[in-house]
């Protein structure tokens, strides 16, 4: 490997990298950190002091505001949301995938152009549409009706990768299954699925944190308590506990623990997934 | 053999059960309805029964010059501007310089801070809006800070209509510059290590060759990042929503939380946040167009 020669830079510069490399850093943690000693003072103590370390810290907030954002009831939504959206994304993208980059078809073009102009259509942009859709189908205020947009969303970056990651295989795998006398739902079933687990991986951790923190879409299409996910549940209740310092922060520290642990278990793979997402245009 | 039977083969079938699950899930809740927003947009149709509803007739453009005509559509495009500024002048040129100084080993911990850099882009939007809210407020953090360097400060963040905008700007940086750091430093590693060792052996200094190698190899990542940043900043919603909801009298509202106020809150317009929603997807294709074509003109030297 090159090394880098110290000389070429300048030893302003070098100090000028390392100031804006620790002030990012020093904004990323020092607000979680306030975060969570925050979350641990009563309100009387937070108001005269809020900066500092608990004098008495108290975890007595946490089964508070778990009990009154009804926490379980979030938790479990968005796990199903999001396990329930990934999991059918995963197999409907393979699925076409395989089709698109394997079996000959005049349809593909435009099907498969469908999809990739969807890449750059946002939940902006059929928001509106989708409430008065589901109002009209009676899908308002149903798991289903929050779940189908899901998939939708997730499908066209979906296609795009599994198409691709599947082309990458070569032809005569295919050739030589059906010489044999295989299926295609079978050469899909034992040989390319199986083969597609690294972009299937991919998918996953793109899915996953992009409907776990999805926040728009249920917010319209759902009303009922019983159906709310983390991110809406969150904002209901910091928003009417706005003064109640103590039990807002832990809810938000219960919100954010989730998705730092995943962060910190898969960092390698969101890396990966987050690059090979960007392809946007 | 009749011709059906030819037409319908094994393979046709295969095909056809294959895509079908994917093209009507995503024609149902994401085609049809970029269509569907657009059809609405030119009619007065505000809820209620669609078929044969004898009130229902077409206007033709009449939402979108009203729209025109809104003095907070313009509010909200101005600050659609500024975030896509901040992001195009502002995360991109960070992201890059914390991939490049990550990636050449011009920090030491350059696992440690790639890792802290990009975790705000995991947290939840709406945790991180409530937080960094709290942060601003009165009771928060930055209030401390400015008062001990001139005692007597008065934070008006939040409700200085001029003011409040900046906050949600200093977030939008902090929070995705992480993600084209990501990005960068990906393509980065792509790049041969042995042209640049040969480039150094051959006499380049490390800017000859950042300029000359790196930044031409990356120009297409460029583009893509600048797509993304722009397609991103129109589509901010979730921040604003939990850090101002718009306020102070609307003046930190975004095209997205301008539609939705039209759609969801008070008397709902229907035609009109479709007219939003259409003027929305058709400026995120026109500037993706013209970046392209900027790329066109000015780049292609790699591939």
């Amino acid at each position: 490997m090159n090394k880098i020669r110290k000389s070429d830079f300048h030893p302003a510069l070098r100090l000028f990298v390392y100031i804006m490399v620790a002030v990012f850093t020093i904004l990323t943690l020092y607000p979680l950190y306030w975060l969570s000693i925050s979350s641990l003072k009563t309100n009387t103590e937070f108001q005269i002091n809020l900066l500092g370390w608990p004098q008495r810290p108290t975890f007595s907030n946490y089964p508070t505001a778990w009990r009154l954002a009804q926490f379980d009831t979030l938790f479990v939504n968005s796990i199903f949301f999001t396990a329930t959206s990934t999991l059918v994304i995963i197999v409907f993208s393979l699925m076409a995938g395989f089709a698109f980059a394997k079996i000959r078809s005049k349809a593909t073009s435009f099907l498969h152009g469908s999809f990739i102009i969807g890449i750059l259509l946002t939940i902006q942009s059929i928001m509106v549409p989708l409430f008065l859709m589901s109002i009209m189908v009676g899908l308002y205020d149903t798991r289903l009706g929050v779940l189908i947009p899901y998939v939708g969303m997730g499908l066209p970056i979906g296609i795009y990768l599994c198409t691709e990651f599947i082309k990458s295989i070569p032809d005569s795998v295919v050739e030589s299954a059906r010489i044999d006398g295989a299926s295609y739902f079978r050469i899909f079933g034992s040989i390319v699925a199986p083969m597609a687990k690294p972009v299937a991986v991919t998918l996953a951790i793109l899915n996953v944190s992009g409907v776990w923190n999805e926040f728009m879409l249920v917010n319209i299409l759902v009303s009922r308590d019983a159906l709310r996910t983390l991110p809406v549940g969150i904002l209901k209740f910091s928003g009417a506990l706005a003064s109640d310092h103590g039990r807002q922060f832990a809810a938000l520290t219960i919100g954010l623990v989730p998705m730092v642990i995943f962060y910190l278990i898969f960092r390698q793979q969101i890396t990966k997934g987050v690059s090979a997402g960007a392809v946007k245009g | 053999m009749n011709k059906v039977t030819q037409w319908w083969t094994e393979e046709r079938r295969a095909y056809l059960l294959l895509v079908l699950p994917a093209v009507a899930v995503y024609w149902a809740v994401m085609a049809f309805p970029a269509v569907f927003s657009f059809v609405l947009s030119l009619t007065n149709y505000n809820g209620g029964v669609i078929f044969n509803n004898p009130n229902i007739r077409l206007v033709g453009f009449t939402h979108y010059l009203r729209m025109f005509n809104d003095r907070f559509f313009w509010i909200s495009l101005k600050n659609n501007l500024l975030i896509m500024a901040v992001s195009v002048f502002g995360q991109i040129p960070l992201g890059f310089l914390f991939a490049y100084v990550i990636h050449r080993k011009l920090v030491k911990f350059g696992d440690f801070f790639q890792t802290i850099i990009y975790l705000p882009c995991v947290i939840s939007t709406i945790v991180v809006g409530r937080l960094w809210q709290s942060f601003f407020s009165p009771y928060g953090p930055f209030t401390k800070f400015m008062q001990t360097l001139s005692p007597g400060w008065e934070n008006e963040l939040f409700i200085d209509p001029q003011l409040a905008i900046l906050p949600v700007l200093f977030v939008i940086l902090w929070m995705y510059t992480g993600t084209y750091m990501i990005i960068f430093l990906a393509n980065l590693q792509k790049i041969d290590p042995a042209l640049i060792e040969a480039a150094r052996i051959d006499g380049a200094t490390e800017w000859q060759v950042l300029i000359r190698i790196m930044l031409p190899a990356l120009s297409g990542v460029i583009v893509t990042a600048c797509i993304l940043a722009i397609s991103g900043s129109l589509k901010s919603f979730d921040l604003l929503y939990a850090m101002t909801a718009g306020n102070p009298a609307r003046r930190t509202s975004v095209l997205a939380l301008y539609m939705y106020d039209t759609a969801f809150r008070h008397s709902p317009n229907y035609p009109l946040a479709n007219a939003i929603s259409v003027f929305m997807v058709l400026v995120s294709f026109l500037l993706i167009v013209m970046v392209k074509l900027t790329e066109m003109k000015f780049g292609g030297r790699e591939e």
